[in-house]
């Protein structure tokens, strides 16, 4: 299902509803106007749908009103039809003249020419009586044709109307699908994996789900808008910090604290008896601690994440120093 | 400066459009000068009875003085005569006597205005169609200022109302369209000026307040303001049954406003009443939208409340003030029929950043043209244009009594129809 290009803050509703209305062209396949529509529709359910409309005796009154043509006047046309009369003298007197008539004109075609339209006549009159016989039972047929078309019409209206019904349900679930892996795609900031996430995660809430603080909507996913995500406030790189480097401020000041407070690392322990710089905790926070001892800036600690623990002896010699 | 505001009903409770309209207006301008407010008894805008008592009052510190209605309208003369003036030739005579029929008829007022018009610097009067208006500017022409708030309906084709459309000093229109039908019905070349009219709104508005008092949970679309056919909300339900159907996760609506009109028994369709302004902006903010169903308006002022909340408005697109503004401020959308209001609700609740872009655009648009100081330097502005040019084109007098009483008036509904219709899109 086509959706409508919004990519910028410049909207314009006309372009918008041009788009809709191509939307409803679309699926609609012809460009009707409601009123055609509503005739159309209107035309449909009373003919077919208004059972007053299909007689049950239709088949019955046919047959009762039913007019059986007349059989056509019979006629025999034989060679000798030309002379007949019912005076026996004047059929003599015509067959004896025959010959001399014979000599002007020559009747035979004619008569075999009649006599050939008289047995299509018959023909005719036979095969037209058996096409009345069978009215009825093609007027049954057509009958029961429509009533058939009919149901099929409407099943077909239904599915229709249900097929519209679930597309409609698929793009919603679509948008819904979309503009969750949009939210997703948002909170994406990078994060060290076991560290738990200071903000209660928060998806879009659909419509069924429980009420979005203003309105209930999901909020709008910036992607779709075109306009870069935004970050929020624990996506934004502190001032100095490499682009893409894990965590921010905030983790930094917590690491800062648990290496504070982990045995072996305060100025205290490693002057104490038993303090061995060389056995602090294996993780990768060393460089932070070094700074600390030096009291050089914590953006070192973005290069010395990476230092080995090896560094940290020479650092303790600094911590002397002081 | 002295202003006198002339409007047919007024008070603190009367919620009517030009109503609500004129106290807003005047309450503002009484920051500027000295305001008083010339009405009638009446609070019921179908019978004009005398409800209220005649003199002087106080509403919200303003000089308020009510003058009595002569007597109470009459339905069915005044449907006759309605029928007659816009269906039929006919005569003055049946336009000035079906004016009288229509009501507020009050001499008392029109004499009162009479009196007083070397107290005040201008006359505003509100809504061209009544006899206070009509009257009234005939009595102060030289003075009188006019907000018509016209809409597009066979009473603007009326033809006694063009000479005075010509004659007053200044037309302080509601919309682009407005300006455009009266221009079209009476060729009114004289000052005037696009105004419209601002809202109080809230600082702060609390949606969830709104929620939690009426258990509304899901996401819904909200139409506040008389639940009428005349407002297009038969056809409003009409439309949403089928959306209901086709987008069955889709917004539910909310009804705000006082019932006329049966509503339909549906589950997702739920109205909450008359609601105090506090209640309705804090309902409004809930929302996710406006639906403006109406086909005959001259200015939306609810439209103009939910752009100022940045809330986006869809439209009866039938309806050209609506769509002019809507596409003006690119702050909605607008239907023409069930497939356009589906599709552009569906748009406007599915597709996320939408609607969140068009109540921005529909949020500055208040602000540029409809903040209370914008509206404000447009009248004074408009005020001060007046006292420094002559009035120049006096009002043309009421036909003798022979040409009062000739069938030459066209049908009022033919006058309409001859007008250019349209939004004014740019």
């Amino acid at each position: 299902m086509s959706d409508f290009n919004v990519r910028s803050d410049s909207v314009d509703v006309e372009q918008i509803m041009r788009q809709i209305r191509a939307r409803i062209r679309e699926k609609r396949g012809a460009d009707y106007t409601e009123a055609e529509l509503q005739q159309l529709a209107t035309v449909k359910l009373e003919r077919f749908l208004d059972p007053r409309g299909l007689r049950s005796d239709l088949v019955d009154q046919f047959r009762r009103h039913r007019t059986v043509s007349p059989e056509p006047p019979k006629y025999e046309f034989e060679d000798t039809t030309l002379y007949d009369t019912h005076r026996g003298a004047l059929r003599t007197i015509r067959r004896l003249l025959h010959p001399i008539l014979k000599l002007f004109l020559n009747p035979n075609p004619l008569i075999h020419a009649l006599h050939v339209q008289k047995q299509v006549n018959d023909e005719f009159h036979k095969r037209f009586r058996a096409r009345e016989e069978m009215d009825p039972l093609f007027f049954e047929v057509v009958h029961n044709l429509v009533v058939e078309i009919t149901r099929l019409g409407i099943e077909v209206q239904n599915l229709k109307m249900r097929v519209e019904s679930m597309s409609s349900r698929l793009d919603f679930d679509e948008r819904r699908a979309r503009s969750l892996e949009t939210v997703v795609e948002y909170r994406r900031p990078a994060r060290p994996s076991g560290q738990p996430s200071a903000q209660t995660p928060q998806g879009p809430q659909g419509p069924s789900g429980p009420p979005a603080p203003s309105g209930g909507r999901p909020s709008a996913p910036p992607a779709v808008s075109g306009a870069p995500a935004s970050p929020g406030p624990q996506g934004q790189p502190a001032f100095g910090e490499p682009p893409g480097s894990p965590g921010g401020q905030g983790d930094r000041h917590r690491r800062r604290r648990r290496r504070r407070r982990r045995p072996g690392r305060t100025l205290a322990d490693r002057t104490g008896p038993g303090s061995e710089a060389g056995q602090a905790a294996p993780d990768d926070a060393g460089g932070g601690e070094s700074s600390t001892f030096n009291g050089r800036d914590d953006d070192g600690g973005g290069q010395d994440d990476g230092g080995s623990n090896g560094s940290m002896g020479s650092e303790g010699s600094g911590a002397a120093d002081q | 400066m002295k202003l006198a505001v002339v409007v047919q009903r007024y008070g603190a409770d009367i919620s009517g459009g030009a109503e609500l309209h004129a106290r807003y207006i005047a309450e503002r301008l009484a920051r500027h000068g000295h305001i008083e407010v010339l009405t009638t008894c009446a609070r019921d805008y179908i019978t004009w009875k005398n409800d209220l008592p005649a003199g002087e009052d106080k509403v919200n510190g303003l000089t308020v003085r009510r003058f009595p209605v002569r007597r109470p309208r009459e339905t069915d003369d005044f449907g006759r005569r309605s029928a007659l003036v816009f269906t039929k030739p006919h005569s003055v005579a049946d336009e000035l006597t079906w004016l009288d029929s229509e009501g507020p008829a009050s001499p008392e007022l029109i004499s009162h205005i009479r009196r007083v018009r070397e107290d005040f610097d201008f006359f505003v009067f509100f809504s061209y169609r009544y006899y206070h208006a009509w009257h009234g500017i005939r009595a102060v022409a030289d003075k009188a200022v006019l907000v018509p708030t016209a809409e597009r309906d066979d009473a603007i084709g009326v033809s006694i109302f063009a000479p005075v459309f010509r004659g007053v000093r200044a037309v302080m229109y509601n919309s682009f369209e407005e300006r455009a039908l009266i221009q079209g019905v009476s060729g009114r070349t004289g000052p005037g000026v696009v105004v419209g009219v601002g809202s109080e709104i809230p600082d702060r508005t609390q949606p969830w307040r709104f929620r939690k008092q009426f258990n509304i949970k899901r996401p819904f679309a909200i139409y506040i303001g008389r639940i009428d056919e005349n407002k297009g909300c038969a056809e409003l339900f009409a439309f949403f049954e089928r959306y209901t159907v086709m987008y069955p996760h889709g917004l539910d609506l909310v009804l705000v406003g006082s019932k006329v009109l049966e509503i339909p028994k549906h589950p997702r369709i739920r109205h909450v009443g008359y609601l105090s302004d506090e209640d309705k902006f804090d309902a409004l903010a809930a929302a996710d939208l406006l639906i403006m169903p109406s086909r005959f308006e001259s200015l939306s002022m609810v439209a103009l409340e939910a752009w100022a909340l940045g809330k986006p408005v869809l439209a009866n697109g039938r309806c050209d003030v609506l769509r002019g503004q809507t596409v003006r401020s690119n702050g909605g959308l607008y239907y023409e029929n069930f497939e356009e209001f589906a599709e552009a609700l569906y748009a406007l609740e599915g597709a996320g950043p939408l609607g969140a872009m068009l109540g921005r655009n529909g949020r500055d648009f208040f602000r540029r043209h409809y903040a209370w100081p914008v509206i404000e330097r447009k009248y004074l502005e408009m005020f001060d244009r007046l006292k420094r040019e002559p009035a120049v084109t006096p009002l043309e007098p009421v036909p003798g009594f022979f040409a009062r009483r000739r069938k030459s008036a066209r049908p009022a509904r033919d006058v309409v129809a001859d007008v250019a219709t349209g939004p004014v899109l740019r």
